[in-house]
């Protein structure tokens, strides 16, 4: 037996083992939600309640009951058994409120992004080359309902957002109307969990934000029902233990956001999105219209083919604020093979032959595609960070996610109208043997949906959060950028859709500037 | 002869397949002192079907992916017990199908020293281990978070490989080995992705696994012919898989098993010198290719100045 008896055998052997030690140490724990601190608002905005709803009509059009009065026995039940509830309170809880803080509005936009992330796959090719389309009578039979590709997220952000800002304004009106002070003023015994505001606690704003949310998402994401309604339950108990409110301001909230989100839901239901994913007959008919008209016509390039492009008549859905599609569409692009068009092609020739890294970062960071929250989704992150920064009570900031959500939806619908009309092909079909970084969507190629999203997007950021303009216009033109360094776009689809965003946000901005917010 | 019988460059963790680590020194030999041995080893790999979770599927608008390697080696003998080898492998990845274009570059440099504590010889034939230690670091800006075309997991990984084998006097060798790979993490070119939930960073996690390969063998014509027949299997500790229809991304959990056949070759005219082929197929695995792979490679070995007696 030969051991070799070298000093550095044990060394070299105990070596490895730390260095698998340390490295083990350091197991990685990333971020699952923004982080963020609750915040003292800069504003309480108490005229909320007289401002302009966007589709209710009457500010008391949901009834709540008139709240107990303050020296009732009813109400001082509630506040002795809220204090009986914060007292046994545990760690857990107290992290609970800090997550949920006291502009629950923010996590459930994260909620909503990450939904939409969930279920932004698109339905694979069967065995025989067919496609399954999700149906949302049996959403849950394989391809799940629904596919939330960027028009129906962007719908789905939208109604999210006038039906929390709709129930806001409510909410503000009852608020002031009722004038019940927060539960730490009702009783100076109450410990209280999150900062301070004057603003009145009946109906629990919170409880408002949770119905309303609560029941958007579960219309629009069906088998997502059990987890909007686990985190509804967990956000209300949040605000009992926080020390702002009592049982009845929770529940009297969650009437009001449940009775405003199903009148707003009936709008969803009659908005033509239904018969956005036409048959393939129709999809042959918008496609022959629109070779007869200008020589030529998008086709899908996958293998097998989808047969139908993306929603051809989302262009049809019914628009929140832009009157006239046909008025914002942008003029016709260049014809195939003229020099506009092979200046352009050129450009991508040369981008997918040379492309910088910094290039590739930025067709990456833009990418948007599937298993992302869409391109509305990257642009509500943005305003949930300018609501964070400049810390906006959930009012305002239901406002701010409101007409932004609108104008995107807005400009997504104007966008695919447009699509559809010009029915151009993508580079990968007009290009011989042209090849990119990113992956060709199933929709015609002008104009670009990043650009006219990110447009409008930036235009109602920038109307709010004035300070902000330089920073969001940047990005809508990156954003604009992005398709054409990923090889999906041509520059002219980007720069015509840049420009009709910017029309069409335009529309939401004069709605918006007639609201009493200002 | 015996000095003859230096390293035996790794084509068992070169054959991991397509979107793992090019190499690791899994062998069972050592060299001599100041032994130097470049080696420039080729390994083409193909897959027309993957797994898309534990779901076996082809994918039409890949086709089929290839993925090439160039590994160029360098290993040492520092003494007859320790020995260093570095790697520096350029991938170049295409799809036959499909409006994706492809990546190419320099992947991850890594360094490894290999040890051999303990060797018992008998008349009947030999038992011997083996420690190996490795770090790989990523050395091109490659974009990891491209699957199926990415050059690399786009992480550091630190291995650690414990390798036993007895070879009996009639050249007949079992082999087994087992290592633990620890990955650290990877930087998308995004602060959003999704993985079984949202997750608000562009650093993504690379799950760390093991492999454990088994191989028997043989020396053959005066040990100038090796054979050799292997099995490996790799699984990662942690990780989400894909889901219908989505594209692969470093978080993904990637498990397989495979089987390999290895053929080495010593010419007698020209000492040191050796040439390698090898074939292997992947037979099971999780959000990874079903790949084919062969390779091929050329060694030559030689003293760099005499050791001191």
């Amino acid at each position: 037996m030969i051991i070799n008896s070298h000093f550095y055998k044990s060394t070299i052997v105990l070596t490895m083992f730390a260095i698998i030690m340390i490295t083990q140490g350091c197991e990685k724990d990333l971020p699952r939600f923004v982080a963020f601190e609750p915040y003292s608002f800069s504003n309480v905005d108490n005229n909320g309640g007289t401002w302009k709803q966007v589709h209710m009509t009457n500010v008391e059009q949901i009834k709540i009951d008139i709240p107990a009065a303050p020296d009732s026995d009813v109400y001082k039940n509630e506040i002795a058994s809220a204090k009986a509830a914060i007292s046994s309170m545990t760690t857990d809880d107290e992290e609970i409120i800090q997550y949920w803080g006291n502009n629950p509005i923010i996590r459930w936009n994260e909620i909503a992004r990450e939904l939409a992330a969930k279920y932004n796959l698109i339905p694979p090719p069967n065995a025989d080359g067919t496609y399954t389309l999700p149906d949302p009578a049996n959403p849950g039979k394989f391809p799940y309902f629904p596919f939330a590709h960027p028009p129906y997220a962007s719908r789905a952000y939208a109604y999210l957002g006038v039906a929390q800002f709709d129930a806001l304004i409510a909410a503000w009106h009852y608020k002031y109307k009722f004038a019940r002070p927060a539960l730490y003023k009702s009783d100076a015994t109450v410990k209280q969990s999150l900062p301070t505001s004057d603003t009145p606690s009946y109906p629990s704003d919170g409880a408002v934000i949770a119905a309303a949310s609560r029941e958007i998402f579960s219309a629009m994401f069906p088998l997502e029902k059990e987890y909007l309604k686990e985190k509804a339950e967990e956000s209300k108990e949040a605000l009992l233990l926080s020390g702002l409110h009592v049982q009845s301001d929770i529940v009297a909230g969650d009437s009001l956001g449940r009775g405003i989100a199903k009148v707003v839901l009936q709008r969803a239901a009659g908005d033509g999105m239904k018969s956005a994913q036409t048959p393939k007959p129709i999809s042959d008919s918008i496609k022959n219209a629109a070779f007869t008209r200008f020589g030529w016509k998008w086709t899908n390039q996958e293998t097998p083919e989808r047969p139908v492009g993306l929603t051809p008549f989302f262009g049809k859905v019914k628009t929140w604020s832009v009157p006239d599609l046909v008025a914002v569409r942008p003029p016709v692009p260049p014809a195939i093979g003229s020099s506009e068009f092979i200046k352009a092609a050129d450009e991508l020739k040369n981008i997918a032959k040379n492309i910088t890294t910094d290039q590739r970062k930025i067709a990456n960071w833009w990418s948007d595609g599937f298993n992302t929250t869409t391109p509305p989704g990257h642009w509500n992150k943005f305003a949930s960070d300018n609501i964070i920064k400049y810390k906006y009570n959930p009012l305002r900031s239901a406002r701010v996610f409101a007409y932004m959500n609108m104008a995107i939806q807005d400009a997504g619908i104007s966008c695919w109208e447009t699509k559809y009309y010009y029915h151009y092909p993508r580079p990968i079909e007009a290009i011989p043997g042209f090849k990119g970084i990113l992956g060709t969507p199933n929709f015609p190629s002008y104009t670009s949906g990043h650009s006219t999203f990110s447009a409008a997007a930036a235009a109602i950021l920038s109307y709010i959060f004035p300070n902000e303009k330089r920073q969001v216009d940047e990005w809508a033109i990156e954003a604009a950028e992005s398709r054409i360094y990923g090889g999906i776009h041509y520059r002219f689809d980007s720069e015509a859709g840049l420009e009709q965003g910017r029309k069409v946000a335009a529309f939401t901005i004069t709605k918006a500037m007639a609201d009493g917010a200002n | 002869m015996k000095n003859k019988i230096i390293i035996f460059l790794v084509l068992t963790a070169l054959f991991q397949t397509a979107i793992l680590k090019a190499q690791t020194p899994s062998d069972a030999l050592m060299m001599e002192k100041n032994e130097l041995c470049i080696a420039l080893i080729y390994q083409n790999d193909k897959w027309d079907e993957y797994w898309e979770g534990t779901l076996l599927r082809d994918n039409q608008n890949i086709g089929v992916l290839t993925r090439n390697t160039f590994m160029p080696m360098l290993a040492y003998g520092v003494t007859k017990k320790f020995n260093i080898i570095t790697s520096l492998p350029y991938v170049e990845t295409e799809a036959s199908r499909g409006q994706m274009v492809g990546a190419s570059g320099l992947q991850d440099f890594g360094i490894f020293i290999k040890y051999q504590p303990y060797e018992l010889k008998k008349e009947s034939g030999s038992l011997s281990t083996f420690i190996s230690g490795g770090f790989s670091l990523p050395v091109s800006p490659y974009l990891s978070d491209y699957m199926p075309f990415s050059l690399g997991l786009g992480t550091q990984e630190f291995s650690l490989r414990g390798i036993i084998k007895y070879e009996h006097k009639s050249g007949i060798y079992l082999r087994g080995s087992y290592a633990y790979l620890h990955r650290t993490t990877t930087e998308a070119e995004r602060d959003y992705y999704y993985a079984d939930g949202s997750h608000y960073t562009t650093t993504m996690d690379v799950p760390s696994a093991s492999t454990a390969d088994l191989a028997l063998g043989c020396w053959l014509l005066n040990k100038s012919i090796q054979l050799e027949a292997g099995y490996i299997q790799q699984s990662a500790f942690s990780g989400d898989d894909i889901r219908r229809q989505n594209a692969g991304q470093p978080t993904n959990k990637m498990d397989m098993t495979s089987g390999n056949a290895r053929l080495r070759y010593f010419p007698n005219l020209i000492k040191g010198l050796s040439f390698m082929a090898g074939y292997s197929e992947v037979f099971s695995g999780r959000n990874i290719g079903k790949s084919t792979i062969i390779s091929g490679g050329i060694t030559y070995q030689f003293i760099l100045k005499k050791a001191q007696s």
